[in-house]
This record gives C-alpha cells, sequence and structure tokens, in this order.
C-alpha cells in the first residue's frame, strides 16, 4: 500500500478548483489501488486552509507555511514537494497542469530520478510498480496512453474531471523545509485593459491560423462580426504571429468567453483555445479539416474553404437584416 | 557569455498524422519536418543576446540524420555552433533521459543561460526544460513571454492565466522556457545559410556524453504504449451541401437563436 500525494494551489486566497480535481482522481485510484491520500499545501498563513482541504477530502495534509513562501517560487516549491513526497512515501504526486503545475513538477520527476507524465486528462492506475496514463499529443488531435515504471509524478489537465465535493478525515501536520531560494519574486502585473471585453458580446467570431494572414482579419473575419453585431476574437496562433493584438486572444491564456453564438472559424481547436470558449451556448465551426477537434466541441460543423462559406454568410446574414 | 538553446525538430503543423504500424507513434516516413514553434521563439531570444554584443550561441538538439537540417537552419538564422546527439538509443529514453542527455551537453558548453521551448508541438509534454534545470542545479522559469538579462541575473516574464504576468529574477545561470508570441522571429537570410555552410556541427552519443549505462540504456520509465484518434464527440452536427444550402442552414440556425 503506497500513498498519493496531491499539491494544492491556491489562488486568490483559495485552493483551486483544480487541486479538488485531484482529489476526485486520487480518491478514486485509492479506492482501487488501496493507496493512501495526502494532502501538501505551501503558503505564508495557510494553517487554515490546509485544515479545509485535509476535511475536504485530501485527509492527512502536509503545510509548509513560511512567509517565504507567500508567492509561488520554483526553488522553495521544489524543495516542498521533494520533502513532502519523501515524508509521505508517496509512490504517486498529483500536481494539476496550471502556470504553476508546469514549472516545478518537472523538476520533482528529475529530483527524485523517476518517472513523469504531463498534463494527463485520465489515470487509468497505479500501483506501486507504475501507472497508466492518458493524454492529448499533437494538440488534441491525437491521445496517447502511457505506462510509467514505479513512482510516478504526474500533471492532471485542469477540468478533466469534476472537483471532490465530500468530506474527509485528516489532520494537519506542518513540514519543516529549508525556504531559502535563488529565484526571487518580484511582482504579479494584469494586463492593461485596452477596450476590447469579449466577455459582455452575444456574438464573438474567431479566426485562427487558417485564416491565413493578418490581412484577412479585417477583410473576412471582422465583416461577419459587424455584421452580427458582435465582436471579433482570435485563437493564440494568430496572436502569437502579430496578426491581431493579445486582448483578442480566447483561450486560457487570453479571455474566458461564454457567449450566446461563437464562430470559430479556421480554428483546429487546441485545448488551451477550447478551455476558452466551450462554455459558449451554441458554437459553429468552420474549418477545411474534417479531423480538427474543434468539431466535437460544436453544435453546427461545416468542413469546408472558409473563404467560400465566410463571405457568403456575411452577404446572408446583411441581406436577412434587409 | 555562453547561451544554450535546445531546440527539437517536429513534424510540420500541417503533416498529415497517420499512426505507425504498431501503434507506438506517427508514421514519420515521407512528412515534413520543421523546428518545434515554441523553440523558434527559444533561439530569437538567444540570438538578441548576440546581437547585443556579448554572447556565443550553441543549439543542441537530439534526433536523427534529419535534424541536421534543423541545426542549420538555426546556423543559418545566426547561431554559433550546434550539437548534435544523434543515436539510435535516445529513441528509447523518456523526458528525463533526454534531459540528462541536454545536462550532460551544457555541462560542456559551460552555459550560462539556457533558453528551450515550453512544450513541444508534437508530444505537448512541457517536461524536458525544467528536468535540465534541476539536473544541474540551477533555477527555471516557465512560459517565459519576456526577458531583460543583466550581468548577473535575468529578469523574466512568466505567461499566467487570464493575462496575468509573473515577474520573476533569477540568477545566472539558469534556464529560461520561452512561450510563443515572446518576440518576432527572424528568418535565416540567404547569406546566413551560406555562412551556416561552414559553422561546426559537433556529433556527440550518449557514450560520449555519458550518459548510457553499461548496455547502452538511458532513463526510460514513461513509455508511450499507443496513441490513437480520439473518439469523436458526436456533438457536431456537420452541415452538407453546397455553399448557398450551408449558408442557409447557418442563417435559419442563428434566426433560431433570436439572433437575427
Amino acid at each position: 500500500m503506497g500513498t498519493i500525494l496531491v499539491v494544492a494551489e491556491i489562488q486568490k486566497g483559495s485552493i483551486r478548483e483544480s487541486s479538488y480535481e485531484l482529489v476526485t482522481v486520487a480518491r478514486q485510484l485509492a479506492e482501487s489501488g488501496g493507496h493512501d491520500v495526502t494532502g501538501l499545501v505551501i503558503g505564508s498563513g495557510v494553517g487554515d486552509l490546509a485544515s479545509e482541504f485535509a476535511s475536504k477530502g485530501a485527509g492527512k495534509t502536509l503545510v509548509v507555511d513560511d512567509a517565504a513562501a507567500e508567492n509561488y517560487n520554483v526553488d522553495i516549491w521544489s524543495k516542498a514537494i521533494k520533502a513532502a513526497a519523501e515524508a509521505s512515501g508517496a509512490d504517486l504526486i498529483l500536481i494539476a497542469n496550471t502556470p504553476t503545475g508546469w514549472d516545478v513538477a518537472p523538476r520533482i520527476a528529475a529530483g527524485l530520478d523517476c518517472a513523469f507524465v504531463s498534463d494527463c486528462f485520465a489515470i487509468q492506475s497505479m500501483g506501486a510498480d507504475g501507472g497508466n496514463f492518458v493524454r492529448r499529443v499533437f494538440n488534441g488531435k491525437l491521445n496517447a496512453e502511457v505506462s510509467t515504471t514505479g513512482k510516478t509524478v504526474a500533471t492532471l489537465q485542469p477540468g478533466a474531471t469534476e472537483a471532490f465535493e465530500g468530506s474527509s478525515d485528516g489532520g494537519t501536520e506542518a513540514l519543516s523545509v529549508d525556504t531559502s531560494a535563488r529565484a526571487s519574486f518580484v511582482e504579479i502585473k494584469i494586463a492593461e485593459s485596452t477596450g476590447v471585453d469579449l466577455t459582455k458580446a452575444d456574438v464573438i467570431v474567431s479566426g485562427g491560423r487558417g485564416v491565413g494572414d493578418a490581412d484577412k482579419f479585417p477583410e473576412v473575419i471582422q465583416p461577419l462580426a459587424d455584421a452580427l453585431g458582435g465582436a471579433m476574437g482570435a485563437s493564440r496562433p494568430v496572436v502569437d504571429a502579430g496578426w491581431l493584438d493579445h486582448p483578442y486572444q480566447v483561450g486560457s491564456s487570453g479571455q474566458i468567453v461564454a457567449p450566446k453564438l461563437y464562430f470559430a472559424i479556421g480554428i483546429s481547436g487546441a485545448i488551451q483555445h477550447l478551455v476558452g470558449m466551450k462554455a459558449s451556448n451554441f458554437i459553429v465551426a468552420i474549418n477545411k479539416d474534417a479531423d480538427a477537434p474543434i468539431f466535437e466541441v460544436a453544435n453546427v460543423g461545416v468542413v469546408a474553404d472558409l473563404f467560400e462559406i465566410v463571405p457568403a454568410l456575411t452577404a446572408a446574414i446583411k441581406t436577412a437584416k434587409g | 557569455m555562453k547561451v544554450m538553446v535546445c531546440l527539437k525538430q517536429v513534424p510540420h503543423q500541417d503533416a498529415r498524422l497517420d499512426v505507425n504500424s504498431d501503434g507506438s507513434w506517427i508514421q514519420e516516413d515521407n512528412i515534413k519536418f520543421e523546428i518545434n514553434s515554441y523553440d523558434t521563439y527559444a533561439i530569437e531570444e538567444a540570438l538578441r543576446l548576440k546581437d547585443a554584443g556579448d554572447a556565443e550561441v550553441v543549439v543542441v538538439s537530439i534526433g536523427p540524420d534529419r535534424v541536421t537540417q534543423a541545426l542549420r537552419t538555426a546556423l543559418g538564422m545566426g547561431a554559433d555552433r550546434a550539437v548534435h546527439v544523434n543515436d539510435d538509443a535516445a529513441q528509447g529514453a523518456d523526458a528525463l533521459g533526454l534531459a540528462k542527455t541536454l545536462a550532460a551537453v551544457a555541462r560542456e558548453v559551460e552555459a550560462d543561460v539556457i533558453f528551450t521551448g515550453l512544450m513541444a508541438d508534437d508530444d505537448n509534454a512541457s517536461a524536458i526544460p525544467p528536468m535540465i534545470a534541476e539536473l544541474l542545479d540551477m533555477p527555471s522559469a516557465t512560459g517565459v513571454t519576456a526577458t531583460d538579462v543583466g550581468d548577473s541575473s535575468i529578469k523574466v516574464e512568466r505567461e499566467l492565466e487570464g493575462g496575468a504576468l509573473e515577474v520573476v529574477e533569477l540568477p545566472k545561470p539558469c534556464l529560461i522556457a520561452i512561450q510563443t508570441g515572446a518576440n518576432q522571429v527572424r528568418y535565416a537570410s540567404l547569406k546566413g545559410i551560406m555562412q551556416a555552410k561552414k559553422k561546426p556541427v559537433d556529433v556527440k552519443t550518449l557514450a560520449d556524453l555519458g550518459v548510457a549505462d553499461s548496455a547502452g540504456r538511458v532513463h526510460n520509465k514513461a513509455t508511450i504504449n499507443k496513441i490513437y484518434v480520439p473518439a469523436k464527440g458526436d456533438t457536431a452536427e456537420i452541415l452538407e451541401g453546397s455553399t448557398d444550402e450551408i449558408v442557409t442552414q447557418l442563417v435559419g440556425k442563428i434566426k433560431e437563436l433570436g439572433l437575427l
């Protein structure tokens, strides 16, 4: 019988939903594989949050509570998680695949010289000799089944499962860790508002890499948005290429939107885009690749050349409006 | 200052993805390859330090003969020299095995700064960069969109969620994993490509780097057993017909939503 260590993450004074998703997975594996579950909370003045994590699913929870850990710090988190892994004898260490998770998790695997699997959306089994994991590759176009040998660090895709909502017995236990660090936190900067607020639009027409170049956005995408009285958006590759500015970006690193109608045009549907728009009421996807993952979240799909469909649709909407 | 850039050659973003005969990876014959998009931004970030006057840029990649082309491209963009780890045994390595290999190269290069991409477009793993830093006992930062390189430290901006950025300062030596969009990546000029032909490409094996055991094996505790096309969700209703017919159906849907 081994232990599953669940690493919590605090955001805006609360334990993140993604941390409770880890608890769900850990408890399912614990039931089928006879594991213990142990939580880990890292921060400053986090005693109450650690107690909450212990009683809402994690059970026994280790706490690194130190003023130096007020903000995320790669050095402190690396040392704390490695220490917790050793103290708990964990054979599976679960971390959410957030910007914190992907920053620190691989270091833990390297430090413990063990197996690593990132961004899983399912963990099929975990025993003392290893586990079986499922994750996306090629930006969601294919899935991969990965098996590991021995101790494993795994990160879980946020939203892959429901957050745990039950209760558990277990107290907290302070874990002493050297919190000296080489990296130093400076500040959090919030991108300045530029007037593009997609979250208030009823209709969003987003273009992706398939739109081809910067000039096509005012020629093809914006006119459809205008005809519908909506706003124009974009996927990440468009912003990375400099075709549109960051405020237009829909996705996990841009705006999270849920309009009444969302058009995904020339967007293949990488997970980081889907996270930003899948809560939309009605999704229309237009893409020439019938295998594009975007069609799995769309209500209606059109497999065709966007340059034929979109201008014709824009004209038809103008006609319908009279 | 010595700057090392790790780059991976991956299937072209528009390449046809067919699963290979044993289901373990995609069919790689007859498809185009390119430098991983994230890594192109890492190369650019390194070359900007060189442009500023005081950096030797060493590009490093692990892979078969085809990887030479990716390294030549990076040399054409302006990198000074390349290290190509070309060893069949590397195909049996997991991310940590490859990280150990790249860490061994970094020790030989005596890199002050290591730039990588945040992740690779093919395996989307985002695993190797922090591993290299851990193995070399240096700090790291991932998802970096801006760097400010000083004499003894580097201040970076890390992309968080919802448009937030975390500013962190790392002492050198350190590793920085770059996010896409961090800069405008240059193209290799014709002159650069001509000059690249004369630049050294050092070919190494795992044994040269001391990362294989006596049987020639490297760290492998995570194995892809199979890859497959995900089962399709049944939500999307695919509209069929001529352009006019499709447009008519779409207009109907928009009317049903009360938006027309």
